[in-house]
């Protein structure tokens, strides 16, 4: 009698030992106290938003067409080419840069924006040999442009450029999402002055070279 | 007639094959995959169409090895021509123009032509070991152990009680009829003040534990791996979620932005990855459910328009009575991502690291000093910068985030 109430109690404190220790992958989120202080009751960024016009709320979240934030510069006059079609992309080439100069916290700042943005591909030192491509080896199939070192790109106008970051060009994709349009212009500025930059190294290097 | 037709050909084919491929093993200097890399494969890869055609087998495609030289050469002059197989292909890639390479000799062309001809798949990385091994978690072994052991103390004391008595009767003291075990309320004080802290533990734990969720770890849509995206590639956090230096929300990347590489990259060829259960994943078909989303199909020209948003499950969530906001934190107080989210690049199936409680927030901001030097955020505090520059703070205390109202309720529920 006592063995097997001895047995019993065991059974129940091991079952109970097992069910706590077991701690599985936690694939729902847990209990709230209060749901209507913990999930917002009004709409939040990320909501569900698909039902809005059924409920009569008018609701848009796009700015009203040709309105322009604070402190950003004007719209690229260009629309994207049809498939196909390259006319706009020429006539970018005529599109002149609103951005003369870059300060220095302007430049450090677009430096960081670059290597976020576009390092991944065209490499830290714009050589068209980022993380991803890692000259073949990497999972990007395709070459990025080499920004430095190739005169395609050291004789492409800042227009074009901007045309090819706004729409995207060939394989890249559009960048106009993720970066304003004041930074796209700063980070093309950012290209130009590092190519003129290595110009003037290889200059003086072949100069000697010759002598 | 004919036969004799056909067998010229065959030889002024062979002789042109030839002498282009002897003319590219004269200059053995040109290097063809340096070449290749260097002209063609910005838009072109070997074994998949991109921008342009797959390249290889080309020069099976092309009967006349001479047109194909002046094609690569400057493809709209000889589109020109009137070519059949040119025009169709150039309408078949939505008249994508090729870009000219007057400057390109014969020697470099074959150079060029000779590598796609010798290239060979790259043989797949041999996976390192198999399902990752499970972790040993020890607690259920101490708990077994612990259990063990208290059961032979159990039993020695019963045993021992029982020898007492046999013992006693030997020498002939009278001892009372022992007590059983579940009624001796020493035993039963016993276990009532074990079940009472046991249970009292596990009640606290859970109350505290409502509304947090640390640990919890969903199962997305597609399985996303940030270990591979962020860490094995190297991708910034703010590539895709940009939105954490601007605003309130770090946000979560639209279609385009998983296009911008995904276009292109069309199959998972790295280590292989495992759900949390231990089932495999197979990278390119969740590369396939993107699509799917993104209306996209592969070497077709893709059209934004026809996405469907991915329905993201949310981890990390505040309750609505507690304002946060990213900008604050990533771009004012230089914090990392790391700090709140963990180990991200190592994460596969991402996690909920911190708890994310009220304690937890405090606590960093007590601790954590304010970069105050070359923030321009932080100039209007002139008293504390005054007194930093005199030494009346100490500069290696610096200020906490407490100092300029972190821990003040307002500032977080309001």
């Amino acid at each position: 009698m006592t063995m097997k109430k001895l047995f019993i109690i065991t059974a129940l404190v091991i079952t109970g030992a097992a069910i706590i220790s077991c701690n599985d992958v936690q694939r729902k989120p847990s209990n709230v106290y209060m749901p209507d202080m913990a999930y917002s009751r009004a709409y939040e960024t990320y909501a569900d938003h698909s039902n809005l016009a059924e409920l009569g709320i008018n609701y848009t979240n796009l700015p009203v067409a040709g309105t322009i934030a604070r402190g950003e510069e004007f719209p690229f006059p260009l629309t994207k080419d049809a498939l196909g079609d390259t006319a706009n992309y020429f006539a970018s080439k005529q599109v002149k840069s609103p951005i003369d100069s870059l300060s220095k916290s302007e430049y450090t700042e677009t430096e960081r924006l670059y290597l976020i943005n576009c390092g991944i591909c065209h490499g830290t030192k714009l050589d068209g040999n980022g993380p991803l491509y890692k000259g073949g080896e990497g999972p990007y199939p395709a070459k990025p442009a080499t920004l430095v070192g190739d005169p395609k790109y050291a004789a492409m106008p800042e227009g074009q450029m901007f045309y090819s970051v706004m729409y995207g060009k060939n394989l890249m994709g559009s960048y106009a999402s993720q970066l304003n349009r004041k930074q796209r212009w700063q980070i093309i500025k950012y290209i130009k002055l590092k190519q003129a930059e290595a110009k003037a190294t290889a200059a003086p290097a072949d100069a000697t070279a010759k002598n | 007639m004919i036969s004799h037709r056909s067998i010229t050909k065959t030889i002024l084919l062979s002789t042109i094959v030839f002498l282009s491929f002897s003319f590219g093993n004269i200059v053995m200097a040109q290097d063809g995959k340096a070449l290749f890399s260097q002209n063609c494969a910005a838009c072109h890869a070997i074994d998949k169409k991109l921008t342009g055609p797959a390249l290889l087998g080309v020069q099976d495609r092309w009967t006349d090895q001479k047109k194909l030289y002046s094609w690569i050469r400057n493809n709209q002059a000889f589109l020109k021509t009137g070519d059949a197989y040119a025009n169709n292909l150039y309408n078949e890639y939505n008249k994508t123009a090729m870009n000219l390479f007057p400057n390109l000799t014969d020697a470099e062309i074959g150079a060029i032509l000779k590598y796609i001809k010798e290239w060979k798949p790259a043989v797949a990385p041999v996976a390192a070991g198999g399902a990752p091994a499970p972790e040993g978690d020890s607690t259920l072994l101490f708990g077994i152990l612990t259990l063990i052991l208290a059961i032979i103390a159990f039993t020695l004391m019963q045993v021992n009680s029982n020898l007492r008595k046999l013992s006693d009767d030997k020498e002939g003291i009278h001892a009372p009829e022992p007590v059983p075990f579940w009624k001796n309320k020493a035993y039963i004080a016993f276990v009532t003040v074990i079940l009472f802290l046991v249970g009292g533990y596990y009640t606290t734990k859970g109350a505290i534990g409502l509304g947090r969720n640390k640990g919890y770890q969903p199962e997305q849509p597609i399985y996303y791996s940030h270990k591979v995206h962020a860490g094995i590639n190297q991708i910034n956090c703010l590539y895709c979620h940009g939105g954490a230096q601007d605003s309130k929300h770090a946000s979560i990347p639209s279609m385009n932005v998983c296009m911008n590489c995904h276009m292109a990259i069309n199959e998972y060829k790295g280590p292989k990855f495992y759900t949390e259960e231990g089932e495999e994943v197979n990278g390119t078909a969740q590369i396939q459910k993107l699509y799917e989303y993104a209306g996209y199909t592969p070497g077709k020209p893709w059209d934004p328009s026809k996405a469907k948003p991915i329905e993201w499950v949310k981890i990390h969530n505040l309750p609505d009575h507690v304002y946060f906001n990213h900008s604050q934190h990533i771009k004012a107080g230089k914090v990392q991502c790391q700090t709140c989210h963990g180990e991200i690049t190592n994460m596969d199936e991402v996690k909920q690291f911190a708890d994310l409680s009220m304690g937890w927030c405090i606590n960093c901001h007590r601790e954590t000093k304010v970069q105050f030097k070359e923030n321009g955020f932080y100039s209007i505090y002139e008293k504390y910068h005054e007194d930093l520059k005199n030494g009346k703070i100490d500069s290696t205390k610096g200020i906490t985030v407490e100092k300029i109202g972190g821990t003040e309720c307002q500032k977080c529920h309001y």
